[in-house]
């Protein structure tokens, strides 16, 4: 019950956040940049060459998403950040842990509370999709499940990673971190082009960050390729575990880390 | 009896990273407040009262000595079921309103929050915000937080209540309230360990006193033994001829106030010059021994220049 009071308070927090409501207005400002174009080009598809106007528009689509789905992963960093940066800045944390609430409590509610929001953001995103499939003159012809879970994993690993830096960090601090650990994880995915780094370093990375690919719905779904690519429940299962077992890596470092920090007003 | 709270021969030494740099907040401080008693933790800013009162939360850890509450460690589940705590400038969740934080407090403390309507109710009556359930703790007053922050200390009917500053932001007749709530609770038993500033209050409802400062412990007892009485009275008479004042009131302090005339003089000449003054027809209203304040004994142990280095 504690953890869930917690929880549910830090998703009230989150969605009345000034800076995660910039955050979405920004994001949403752009994709309806982006979703002007798009219209623009359906439009003029059927007059030219449609054939040519198809190729053009399915990309784009492709764009809005990996752009919203990176968005996504930002939005889970900061919030697993803020929603406890915040308590200790403002000093609620002190009244909260002054309960009977042990400090892993406390953080796995918070932890909670964000998978929450993102839940909900995963929600939208899912008929963005649809709505976007529709505008492309595509059909989404698979079980929605791997665009919910896929995403909502990705976000538990960087949000557990949010939490992990801010327990010794300023939330800025570890937001770019995030931020940089994203990057990296993407240059030296194994599907991307040779890059500046030496090999053996690309390797190491590649083991130590988080394998955002692996954990990418696109892997088995793209709007240019609307059916879902044949793939064992063995591979969703070992795909799934690893991203669970990175965020619960990152989860407990945190909890031992704030076990046994001073709590004071920052 | 056993003590509620027990601080052993505590330090804490802040490290500055990156640097040698340290700070001893407290230096080797031990007492002990017993159930029951409503103890008086006083210091100048900066003294370590705070650094204490989070240390005995579980908040800090000291780096030598040991603190027990209710006989466990700091920060146990067991002893916080127990504590009611008010830090000091209180900050809530600006998006609840009192009804809610105190239902999610609730929540907080293992309990359920659906059949806490009356005793909500009824705590914010005490804190005087009945009316105000609706609005959003965002948009209340600074003494207004502090009150909530009051109602959620007592919200679980703790034995302990720990209070820092209790009646910081608060209007004399909001400090007032505050104190006869003190009282209250302090005849229901309730053992209370607080910090504050302003020692008029204190002085009216502590049993104990522990004052700090420069991180050490510079005077502890019970408040009738630190304020005992003095070796002076002081007498009030309706008037006194001048003549007297001159004669044998010699070496007195006499001095007009609206009640009289105060006269203050040693305890040994009280027989001889109350004599005196109905010799001289003047009608004695008053004799009390004289005591000093919180007020007088805190500033001559925080004033002793190098008493508490």
């Amino acid at each position: 019950m504690k953890v869930r009071a917690i929880a549910l308070n830090t998703f009230s927090g989150l969605v009345r956040n000034k800076i995660i409501i910039l955050f979405c207005a920004g994001c949403i400002c752009i994709l309806l940049l982006m979703l002007a174009s798009l219209l623009t080009l359906r439009n003029l598809r059927g007059t030219q060459n449609a054939e040519m106007m198809q190729m053009a528009v399915l990309p784009l689509i492709a764009s809005m998403m990996t752009f919203v789905s990176g968005f996504g992963s930002l939005l889970a960093a900061w919030s697993a950040a803020d929603a406890v940066a915040s308590e200790m800045r403002s000093g609620t944390v002190l009244a909260v842990l002054a309960r009977p609430v042990r400090r892993w409590e406390f953080l796995l509610g918070k932890f909670l509370g964000v998978q929450l929001m993102m839940f909900v953001f995963v929600l939208l995103m899912l008929g963005l999709n649809y709505l976007l499939a529709w505008i492309g003159g595509a059909t989404i012809e698979t079980t929605p499940w791997v665009l919910i879970v896929y995403p909502l994993v990705r976000y538990m690993i960087y949000s557990a990673l949010g939490i992990l830096l801010v327990t010794v960090m300023h939330p800025i601090v570890a937001f770019c971190i995030v931020l940089v650990v994203m990057i990296a994880a993407g240059l030296v995915a194994p599907g991307n082009p040779e890059t500046f780094m030496p090999q053996w370093l690309r390797t190491g990375l590649f083991y130590v960050l988080p394998s955002s690919n692996l954990l990418s719905e696109t892997r088995f779904l793209t709007i240019t390729r609307a059916t879902l690519r044949a793939a064992l429940w063995t591979d969703h299962a070992t795909a799934l575990a690893y991203g669970l077992d990175y965020a619960l890596v990152c989860f407990l470092l945190a909890a031992w880390i704030f076990r046994s920090r001073s709590l004071s007003r920052d | 009896m056993a003590a509620v709270i027990e601080f052993q021969h505590v330090t804490k030494i802040y490290h500055r990273v990156f640097s040698e740099e340290k700070l001893a907040a407290l230096s080797d401080v031990s007492f002990e407040t017993t159930a029951g008693q409503v103890c008086a933790f006083l210091g100048p800013n900066g003294a370590g009262k705070t650094t204490s009162i989070n240390m005995l939360m579980g908040f800090f850890f000291p780096t030598s000595g040991q603190i027990r509450v209710f006989e466990r460690p700091p920060g146990d589940l067991l002893a916080k079921k127990q504590i009611g705590f008010l830090p000091e400038n209180f900050a809530f969740h600006k998006f609840l309103t009192a009804p809610k934080l105190l239902r999610f407090h609730l929540q907080l403390a293992g309990r359920n929050p659906n059949n806490a309507g009356s005793r909500i109710a009824d705590l914010l009556a005490k804190v005087k915000l009945n009316g105000y359930e609706n609005l959003k703790i965002g948009r209340y007053s600074r003494g207004m937080v502090q009150r909530i922050g009051i109602a959620q200390a007592l919200l679980c009917d703790p034995q302990l209540i720990v209070l820092d500053e209790p009646t910081s932001g608060l209007d004399p007749a909001g400090r007032r309230e505050v104190l006869q709530l003190l009282a209250q609770l302090k005849a229901e038993g309730k053992t209370i360990f607080l910090s504050s500033h302003i020692l008029p209050e204190v002085e009216q409802i502590a049993d104990h006193v522990i004052i700090i400062n420069r991180g050490k412990m510079v005077r502890s007892g019970r408040l009738q033994d630190l304020l005992a009485t003095g070796a002076q009275v002081e007498i009030v008479a309706d008037r006194v001829p001048h003549e007297l004042a001159q004669s044998a009131l010699r070496g007195a302090i006499v001095e007009p106030t609206p009640q009289g005339v105060r006269v203050v003089v040693d305890t040994a000449r009280k027989r001889e010059t109350v004599e005196a003054l109905w010799a001289a027809g003047s009608d004695v209203i008053a004799m009390t021994p004289l005591r000093s304040t919180l007020e007088e004994l805190f500033l001559k142990e925080v004033d002793q220049p190098g008493g508490a280095q």
